[in-house]
């Protein structure tokens, strides 16, 4: 799946995956720029995604008047 | 007059032309009245009077048209056809009935409280919680209600990338609340389910309402595989839809507010989360400093530690060769004897401050 495949609570998650590497064991000062880096790029990814975004909002041609 | 001849019935023939008259000029009628003498009989047929201050019908209806109870002493409105059955008694068969008035129609809506509770229809262990960020919600409401436009601004107003499939229904009269079942059948139905299903109305009147007290429906939201949320009505309005429902909005605007989260506030929560990260590397880097000064602090404390050491190694040997030291001796008054100890020999007597040539005169031996 491609990064613009992914749903906004993907990218949330994926958000906070790379944010809970800084609190992990696995935290290693001289790779927390690149992380950074990426948690950044991906947060304003998010935010564009919010801001310019639309719903998809469809009025359904079913006719619920009378049983089939 | 007198010439046209006075037509001639059988018994059945006539009451089928009566009927007839009665199906031409009367299709469809609603009567208001009082309900006397109510009565279910094999579980399956519905009997009772309506009556006003001056008349009663008797009405006969099939138990499965019974979308609400009806008690005796209630005012009710009835949609049916009138009939002559083939016994000769006048008579209503009734299509649909609804209670009519505050009294009856909260009469009503306890009596089927009070079975639907029974059942267990609105145990809190029976709700579901709804999708956080749902990508696909199914509305069913009335597009021209205020209440719709209302929810539909707040969506876009609140939230992006969501698809929102809306049936239109009528929600509220006659055949609402099988619209709206039929909706919630298409919705559960489909190949691809909601994540979660709105039924929304804005605010009405109690009859206005009561399309939402329908026992059918009621069990239809219960009964849904995809969560509901029900916004009928203000505030006040509890209706039998709203308390089966998965989750109550007081509003078709709060339903809104609740299907979908707020766009700011996510924005909010992102930058949060970026900031978390920053501190959390400065904590890491603080520590990292605090780890490299305190082994900075323990190398100085060895190296202190170690010239302490010695340091006072170096005072007690200072202190072992000034013992030694044999002018020390001399200085406390002894002297250096250097020479042979036999009579007639010269030896020499060192002294602090001078040195004795000395001849030996005498030897006593220990």
């Amino acid at each position: 799946m491609s990064q613009n495949d992914k749903t906004i609570q993907q990218k949330l998650a994926e958000l906070d995956g790379l944010v809970a590497w800084f609190d992990s064991d696995d935290f290693v000062l001289e790779q927390a720029l690149d992380h950074y880096a990426a948690a950044e790029k991906l947060a304003a990814e998010i935010e564009h995604d919010l801001s310019t975004m639309k719903n998809q909002i469809t009025v359904l041609k079913q006719k619920f008047d009378s049983a089939k | 007059m007198e010439n046209v001849p006075t037509p001639t019935f059988s018994v059945s023939e006539f009451l089928a032309s009566i009927n007839q008259t009665l199906e031409y000029a009367y299709p469809a009628i609603e009567v208001e009245g009082e309900v006397a003498g109510f009565k279910v009989n094999q579980n399956k047929w519905v009997f009772f009077d309506l009556k006003d201050a001056g008349a009663s019908i008797g009405c006969f209806m099939s138990v499965w048209q019974l979308r609400q109870p009806i008690e005796d002493g209630m005012t009710v409105v009835v949609r049916a056809v009138p009939k002559v059955t083939q016994w000769g008694k006048f008579s209503l068969t009734i299509q649909s009935i609804r209670p009519k008035g505050e009294g009856s129609l909260k009469k009503s809506f306890d009596l089927l409280v009070a079975k639907l509770d029974k059942e267990g229809l609105f145990a809190p262990e029976r709700k579901r919680a709804l999708p956080s960020m749902p990508g696909y919600i199914g509305v069913i409401s009335s597009t021209q209600a205020a209440g719709y436009a209302d929810f539909i601004k707040i969506i876009d107003d609140r939230w992006s990338h969501v698809r929102v499939d809306v049936a239109h229904v009528q929600v509220q009269g006659e055949g609402a609340a099988d619209q709206i079942i039929r909706a919630i059948r298409y919705f559960n139905e489909s190949e691809e389910l909601p994540e979660v299903l709105v039924i929304i109305r804005g605010g009405g009147s109690a009859d206005d309402l009561s399309t939402f007290n329908d026992e059918q429906l009621a069990r239809e939201i219960a009964g849904s595989r995809i969560p509901t949320l029900v916004g009928v009505g203000h505030e006040v309005d509890e209706t039998l839809a709203d308390m089966v429902a998965d989750v109550r909005a007081a509003t078709p605007s709060n339903a809104a507010q609740i299907v979908v989260p707020d766009r700011d506030e996510i924005i909010r929560q992102v930058r949060h989360t970026l900031t978390r990260a920053i501190v959390q590397a400065e904590v890491a880097l603080m520590s990292s400093r605090r780890a490299v000064d305190e082994q900075l602090r323990a190398i100085v404390e060895r190296i202190d530690a170690r010239h302490r050491t010695l340091h006072e190694q170096m005072a007690t040997i200072r202190g072992v060769l000034t013992a030694y030291d044999p002018m020390a001796v001399l200085r406390r008054g002894y002297a250096i004897v250097r020479g042979e100890a036999s009579i007639g020999s010269h030896v020499e007597i060192e002294r602090t401050k001078d040195i004795i040539t000395a001849e030996v005169l005498h030897v006593t031996k220990r």
